[in-house]
């Protein structure tokens, strides 16, 4: 659409691209105010009047790491991993098979899939948490893996039978009259084509684990502890540590910050949830 | 935009699976199948199950038949809820969603720095909610928000009380906070669909003379509307279950004015342990979202082609 | 290194003092515990508690357990909220994770009626299990015998004393300026309320904008008179219930369990309650017992009612930039009553009925108790909230800076009471704190929060109590 433009280009680029900016500063304002409250010291913290100026100080920092807030960060990071790459494993088949194949009842079975994610998860917190009770899984890294499935699996084969159907069928017809089987097909045909979607869903699945809270804390417990469910560690009978809470929230959005920088074109097409051919 | 159903021909894109390989697909999601009935399914008809039964304290007891479905529906409050979730969605989604148009068309045009400017633009959408309330914590809490204290206290726009302690702002502080946090989200999706827009169009339009508002009427909306639908749909129904802000910004309160169906499910549950009665809710609510994904999954299938 | 110098002092100073006359009981009860835990020695139990100053001075302690009995405690401290979610989910699922949970003491009503707490009264006639020397004679007996008893059955000892306090800046009240035109104001001396009446004149008083002057300065922000907790849930509606309410005479419900809320007392009480929000800060409906002593901690506020743990962690050098100008008082009654009430929240760590371990987490729960480790968590912490008589008087509360507050301490202390057992108490919690905050707003008249109230109760039961 922008080809379709014909205005001298250098005057309009100035003013779309101010616009944006403006916009970008005045809704990252808060964002910034936090990430300034990670170095500002308590007793300036919310003094009135407002104090924009103050030393900074690194005692936030300090008080996070000796309360060990890095275990939490791995263990974020290593259920997150690991409940992504399970999600990839059985997700990647089913959504190609939804994408290319004909089957009984397949609306059906699509529709179930949708309305997996649909239920108000606060409502499933219960019902998990006496299941997970009776069955041992509370507080275990399979248990959380396990209810990071009911909202990531049915997003998972959504988005990336978009990405499937999008893929040219003829490559894989070729390859059937070659003699391949059908595993083989998907190995090496489907699955090298279909990496970058695989990648793009698979990144959008990390953030929703990497960000829930209400599962994390119900199911989880001492020795499954990520990093949202820290955070009310920091309400303190001191009051709120609001330094420490501002660099673990920060601390929570940069790893997230820095894979949609490097892989933006595709994680966007994956937002548009496959209604977008890419 | 492709599309797949059962009734499409091979050559446009589906394999007819020969007769003998009629299991294949079927093991391709077995899978993934047999992963939902047990983590989405199972749940689901235990909470069916639970809802049907007196089980006050999660202590499962009398099978009492639609009783907790009878209490909930003749309890003003869950009315209540329903109330505040519908007031919190009608004018969320649509804000979010125009200004997300808006926000796409603008960076569609020229702009420059846009690798480093999309990433910066979704940050509120990638922070985790609980963050995102606590943010707006820092800025609109009563005396000490940095907001409330420099703008709203100092030219005393409340009189004399504050956003989230008025039954009147605290719901549309919410709001704002759920449009600040998904505006991002609707732009970039919108956004990803401009692009993917084919030129041919445009330029026989351009050549036709038309306006860019024509254009913008005559081709890019409809173009895009199979993406509006699904973006604004699906956005719909996530609003309607928003619940780490809400329960961080106001618990639901003053009083009962921000109590959405989440909140009042998480205070039956966790506060009152009535799990019969709240199960009865998550019921309804699912059967309400299943409704409406479905009458919507037929219609953006067969009139947008959206699937 | 002074203050430890001196926390060492006073532990020292404790342990010769006050136990010389106890060393051969002393002995006893050392072996006395190690004896029982043999059984059990090797094991582990859960124990779940919840973080304010005084479980953080606890932690400290509870490695000594080991060493003594060899069973070991996994000791884990969960915020407020937590504490009630994950305690109650772990009990009421009969998951049995956690072999002793804290239960504030309104959570005893619903757990109890659960079914989920395991009753005491065996072991505690159980002459290998029941320490004789615990000497619970010595407990402030009104928080204990409300809190850790239904009728005969015994359900728990008796842990944390959490109480209110009024609490006031000192630097204001002392001023000579400010006590002058007090008094011209309104005929009396200006000194840290004693009556609610005063509370509310001193409030009044100290209500200023921008710009006036308070003690000599000119402010650079508004001033407020008094700072309670007003949001939905928290303590605000049992700080509105047992110290205005019950004061003014009202109630929430009559002896017998029946609602009793739309009396005229409760009307008054309500009246006040208002009138007192009016000189609040703007935010008070969004403040909880968190906010409450960081707002009063920044000097934003001329008084409040708070919990006085959470003062023990705000009145500090280094926390708050007015440590030490603070003082203290008993919760103000009204002008002219005989009885007084305060609120406060007797709290207990009870065995959960899942418990797999419960001899060796009696063994334990007795130990907190024991006169030894509350003399030890007095000492360690500079002071604290005493459960037993005996702790008054121990040096680190007498010679403490902050003697005032140990005076208004002990006045709650002495008439405080848990909660009464109501198995819907989260149910009439929320709905009556949704009054206390549109009665505080002005949105609904006292007559009508009266009304809205009791009406709201008898829904939810006509007999309230267990």
């Amino acid at each position: 659409m922008a080809e379709a433009q014909s205005r001298p280009e250098g005057s309009t680029a100035l003013l779309w691209t101010s616009i944006t900016v403006v916009y970008a500063a005045i809704m990252l304002f808060p964002i910034f105010w936090m990430a300034s409250m990670m170095v500002k010291p308590n007793d300036a913290m919310f003094a009135r009047p407002t104090q924009f100026l103050f030393v900074p100080t690194l005692e936030h920092f300090s008080y996070v790491l000796e309360h060990g807030f890095h275990w939490y960060l791995l263990t974020s990071f290593l259920l997150c991993t690991v409940s992504t790459a399970l999600v990839v494993i059985i997700g990647t088949p089913a959504a190609y098979a939804f994408a290319r194949f004909e089957m009984r009842a397949k609306d059906d079975l699509f529709l179930f899939i949708l309305a997996s994610r649909m239920a108000p998860p606060v409502c499933l917190v219960i019902p998990f948490y006496l299941i997970f009770a009776k069955v041992g899984l509370l507080d275990t890294f399979l248990g959380l893996t396990l209810a990071y499935m009911t909202f990531n699996l049915s997003f998972y084969i959504w988005v990336l039978r978009s990405f499937c159907r999008d893929l040219p069928v003829e490559l894989e017809e070729a390859a059937a009259l070659e003699g391949w089987s059908k595993p083989q097909i998907f190995r090496r045909v489907v699955f090298p084509l279909l990496r970058n979607g695989i990648v793009a869903t698979a990144v959008l699945c990390f953030i929703f684990a990497w960000n829930e809270f209400l599962f994390a804390f119900m199911l989880g417990g001492r020795a499954v502890q990520t990093l949202p469910v820290s955070i009310p560690k920091l309400i303190t009978s001191q009051g709120v540590r609001w330094g420490e809470m501002a660099v673990v929230g920060m601390t929570a959005l940069l790893p997230v910050l820095a894979v949609v920088f490097v892989l933006q074109r595709h994680i966007v097409r994956g937002l548009t949830l496959g209604a977008v051919k890419g | 935009m492709a599309s797949a159903s059962d009734t499409i021909t091979p050559a446009e894109g589906v394999i007819r699976a020969p007769r003998e390989r009629l299991w294949y697909p079927y093991l391709l999601i077995a899978p993934s199948m047999i992963m939902l009935v047990v983590v989405s399914l199972v749940p689901f008809l235990y909470t069916i199950y639970l809802s049907f039964h007196a089980a006050k304290f999660g202590r499962v007891t009398d099978f009492v038949g639609f009783d907790n479905y009878a209490v909930l529906l003749t309890d003003p409050r869950f009315w209540n809820s329903i109330g505040v979730a519908a007031t919190f969605v009608l004018i969320a989604v649509p804000v979010e969603f125009m200004l997300g148009l808006a926000g796409a068309l603008v960076l569609n045009q020229n702009v420059r720095g846009r690798s480093l400017l999309v990433p910066l633009l979704f940050m509120p959408t990638m922070m985790a909610p609980i963050v995102v309330g606590l943010l707006w914590k820092i800025m609109l809490a009563g005396s000490w928000g940095f907001f409330s204290y420099n703008v709203l206290e100092r030219f005393n726009l409340l009189e004399g009380t504050s956003v989230f302690a008025s039954p009147e702002y605290a719901l549309y502080a919410l709001i704002f906070v759920d449009i600040w946090q998904w505006t991002p989200f609707m732009m970039l999706a919108f956004f990803a669909g401009l692009q993917a827009l084919p030129t041919g169009p445009y330029r026989a339009a351009a050549v036709d003379g038309a306006s860019p508002l024509q254009m913008f009427f005559h081709i890019t909306l409809p173009m895009m509307t199979p993406l509006l639908a699904v973006i604004g749909l699906l956005r719909f129904i996530d609003a309607f279950k928003v619940f780490d802000t809400i329960y961080i910004l106001t618990g639901g309160g003053p009083g009962i004015a921000t109590e959405t169906p989440s909140i009042l499910a998480n205070k039956m549950t966790f506060e009152f342990w009535n799990i019969g009665e709240a199960s009865a809710l998550a019921v309804l609510v699912w059967l309400a979202f299943f409704a409406f994904c479905n009458v919507f999954y037929q219609v953006a299938k067969k009139r947008l082609n959206a699937f | 290194m002074k203050s430890r110098f001196w926390c060492f002092a006073a532990a020292l100073a404790a342990s010769t003092v006050l136990m010389a006359p106890l060393v051969p009981a002393q002995a006893d009860d050392t072996s006395f515990y190690a004896e029982a835990a043999k059984p059990y020695k090797g094991s582990t139990i859960r124990v779940l508690d919840e973080i304010t100053p005084l479980q953080e001075t606890l932690s400290k302690i509870v490695p000594d357990f080991e060493k003594e009995t060899g069973i070991k405690v996994e000791w884990e401290l969960l915020n407020h909220f937590e504490v009630i979610n994950k305690g109650q989910a772990d009990m009421l699922s009969g998951r049995g994770y956690y072999d002793a949970i804290m239960l504030h003491g309104f959570q005893l009503g619903p757990m109890i009626s659960a079914g989920v707490i395991r009753e005491l009264n065996d072991f505690v006639a159980d002459p290998k299990l029941a320490n004789p020397n615990l000497n619970s004679a010595d407990f402030i007996q009104n928080p204990f015998k409300t809190a850790a008893f239904v009728g005969e059955k015994q359900y728990s000892f008796i842990n944390w004393n959490y109480n209110q306090i009024y609490w006031a800046r000192a630097d204001l009240l002392n001023d000579p300026g400010e006590k002058e035109a007090f008094k011209a104001k309104y005929g009396y001396e200006l000194a840290p309320a004693a009556t609610i009446e005063q509370m509310r004149d001193i409030a009044e008083f100290f209500t200023r904008k921008k710009g006036a002057m308070l003690a000599g300065k000119p402010l650079e922000s508004d001033f407020y008179g008094i700072v309670l907790e007003g949001i939905k849930g928290g303590s605000t509606f049992p700080t509105l219930w047992n110290n205005f309410v019950k004061n003014y005479g009202g109630n929430l419900i009559d002896a017998a369990g029946k609602p009793d809320f739309d009396s005229p007392q409760t009307v008054a009480a309500l009246k006040m309650w208002h009138e007192l929000w009016t000189f609040a800060p703007p935010g008070i409906a969004e403040y909880s017992l968190v906010d409450v002593p960081t707002v009063m901690g920044n000097g934003i506020a001329a008084q409040s009612i708070a919990w006085s743990d959470f003062v023990l962690g705000i009145d500090k050098p280094g926390v708050s930039p007015l440590a030490g100008k603070f003082v203290y008082g008993p919760i103000p009654i009204k002008a002219g009553s005989t009885e007084r009430y305060a609120e406060a929240e007797p709290s207990v760590t009870v065995i959960s009925a899942a418990s797999k371990n419960p001899e060796a987490t009696f063994i334990f729960l007795q130990w907190l108790a024991d006169k030894k480790q509350q003399d030890k968590l007095i000492a360690l912490g500079s002071g604290g909230v005493p459960i037993r008589e005996s702790s008054w008087a121990l040096p680190a509360i007498t010679g403490s800076a902050n003697k005032t507050l140990y005076v208004a301490m002990k006045a709650t202390l002495d008439v405080a009471e848990a909660k009464p057992k109501m198995p819907k108490f989260y149910e009439i919690y929320d709905v009556m704190s949704g009054v206390a905050q549109e009665v505080g707003l002005g949105r609904i008249s006292p007559e009508e929060g009266a009304k809205k109230g009791q009406a709201e109760l008898l829904k939810l039961c006509t007999s309230c109590l267990l």
